[in-house]
């Protein structure tokens, strides 16, 4: 486990060196304007679009950060050729995509965890004090980061067997996907085959479901979010991150680097 | 090579039980999201849900974009005195497809629809599809039952619908007592002008959106003006018992002893007596325009 965190902290600097975190200024410029714009073309929603705007920005700016730098997290160590130096030591592939993906992971964390305080400065300058019910922006944070999580994930394992261009556009394609994978499985189709109704089905709980970690219309609204919601999708996205990342390991360990 | 065939037994085993709970967890995550009502239910055939589809995860931030649009597009027609608002309905089609929670949409735009021109579209029967989208999807908010009675009362002028609102908006956790009155008033009698005053009241009390309680205020005033005039009309008749003559001044009735001035509008302008001897608006108050714009 050593290893692993050894293989995250370094990719956390990495990507600290590699100014990812600069986005920041984008968000807190976003989120100055917002605040003050707000109050002058919203009626009575102007807190809906704080919440709403603040929480579409931080899951855009970390679907960007998760795709490009999620994809170029093995292919860069590839083409910088820094990669053999690393596996010339006692460092199994496996250990060292883990590292790679906490490190990534790390820096999100880091990334929202900024984004949401900003989120919180401009709630409170739109409508301070702050209520008890602007917790529940937490959560949905909380869900924002999951998903991205995810995201890696799969930018990962793609990036493990193609080339970071097409990496880009699987992982991209899976995220649109998966946000329409609730739709698949109650998509009223007249004269549909009842085999490719099956096979839909199948496929929308085969595809990672995004849907699942999207509260952002009911926190816009003050409305708390079940624990018992919180919790499985908690879990959906370990179950599903793990499967993808063994597949992206085995993968990984498969592929001939000379 | 063993190794190999372990690990892919392993990998195999792996995503088989891993799946088999992905899909156990997502029946469970569905069963409670359904719960939280984010999702519509309604088949890809109206343009608010294409709208949705293709805002991806991001429907609210589009519904409060939609929201500031319809607001702005009403309060341009409004501006321009143009009363063609064609595309009012659409635009809240959309918003309150794309957020079904976004109660403002549901408030202010049902009056921008449901008041007669020149202040709104004069599509009542649109402001009570909107409402009842609105009570659907939001069922315990009963401010919602308070418009649905007025828009029934005011421009649908079906009093028995309006009594029902009422009365079932009464019954909600946190209605206002008034609810249940209104809903037996508005039963027994029908229109009245205490009752309209009443409810516009309770609309301009309880509004957050300023264009709401701007349209309420407005009606509020000539409710008023409508209801000093029916006072001074009376006074006028008793003047007229009492002389044997109509008066022709305002001054007439005060030094009878009848009123101890001259009453004023709203706007703090005095009422005067027209022809016959009936109280009017002075003809410099702001608010004959309203009043002639209310009677075209």
């Amino acid at each position: 486990m050593k290893n692993v965190m050894i293989v995250a902290t370094n990719t956390f600097r990495e990507a600290v060196r590699d100014r990812v975190l600069y986005n920041l200024v984008f968000f807190a410029l976003l989120m100055m304007a917002a605040a003050i714009l707000v109050g002058q073309i919203s009626i009575d929603i102007e807190k809906s679009v704080i919440i709403s705007l603040g929480l579409t920005a931080i899951s855009v700016i970390g679907l960007f950060i998760a795709i490009f730098i999620g994809v170029g997290l093995v292919s860069k160590e590839m083409d910088k050729r820094t990669l053999y130096a690393l596996l010339a030591k006692p460092l199994p592939r496996w250990k060292f995509l883990l590292g790679k993906y906490f490190g990534l992971l790390m820096t999100l964390t880091v990334n929202t965890a900024a984004m949401a305080l900003g989120l919180y400065a401009a709630l409170w300058v739109v409508k301070h004090p702050l209520v008890r019910a602007d917790g529940f922006v937490l959560v949905a944070v909380y869900l924002i980061l999951l998903k991205l999580g995810l995201i890696v994930a799969l930018a990962m394992l793609f990036s493990c067997f193609t080339t970071p261009f097409l990496a880009i556009l699987f992982t991209a394609g899976i995220y649109v996907s998966g946000v329409y994978a609730g739709d698949l499985r109650v998509m009223r189709v007249v004269q549909m085959d009842p085999g490719m109704l099956k096979l839909l089905r199948i496929v929308s709980y085969a595809l990672p479901n995004f849907e699942n970690f999207n509260v952002m219309g009911a926190v816009a609204h003050d409305r708390g979010v079940p624990g018992i919601l919180v919790g499985n999708a908690t879990l959906y996205a370990i179950v599903y991150g793990a499967i993808v990342l063994a597949i992206a390991a085995v993968v990984f360990s498969r592929r001939n680097l000379k | 090579m063993k190794s190999r065939a372990l690990q892919g037994i392993a990998l195999g085993v792996l995503i088989v039980l891993g799946m088999a709970e992905v899909w156990n967890l997502q029946r469970k995550i569905d069963a409670e999201k359904q719960s939280l009502q984010l999702e519509s239910e309604e088949l890809m055939l109206r343009s608010g849900s294409m709208v949705t589809r293709m805002s991806l995860e991001y429907a609210p931030l589009m519904a409060a974009i939609y929201w500031t649009r319809a607001v702005q597009y009403f309060g341009e027609k409004h501006h321009l005195q143009d009363q063609d608002l064609q595309l009012l309905w659409p635009l809240l089609d959309i918003t309150t497809t794309l957020d079904p929670n976004l109660l403002p949409a549901y408030r202010t735009g049902s009056s921008f629809l449901s008041d007669a021109p020149p202040r709104g579209a004069g599509e009542p029967d649109l402001a009570v599809k909107l409402l009842e989208r609105g009570i659907k999807a939001n069922p315990e908010q009963w401010r919602l039952y308070q418009d649905l009675g007025n828009v029934y009362y005011f421009d649908k002028k079906d009093y028995l619908k309006a009594s029902q609102a009422f009365q079932q908006g009464s019954e909600l956790p946190g209605a206002l007592i008034w609810m249940k009155a209104m809903a037996a008033r508005i039963a027994a009698e029908g229109e009245s002008l205490e009752t309209s005053y009443f409810l516009w009241k309770q609309v301009y009390d309880g509004a957050k959106e300023p264009e709401l309680k701007k349209n309420a205020g407005s009606h509020l005033r000539m409710l008023q003006v409508e209801l000093d005039f029916r006072a001074i009309n009376h006074l006028a008749d008793e003047y007229e018992k009492q002389t044997g003559h109509r008066a022709s001044k305002m001054s007439e009735l005060v030094q009878a002893g009848l009123i101890s001035g001259v009453p004023v509008d709203p706007d703090g302008y005095p009422y005067v007596l027209g022809e016959g001897g009936k109280a009017e608006l002075n003809l410099d108050s702001p608010l004959l325009e309203e009043q002639v714009m209310q009677k075209k």
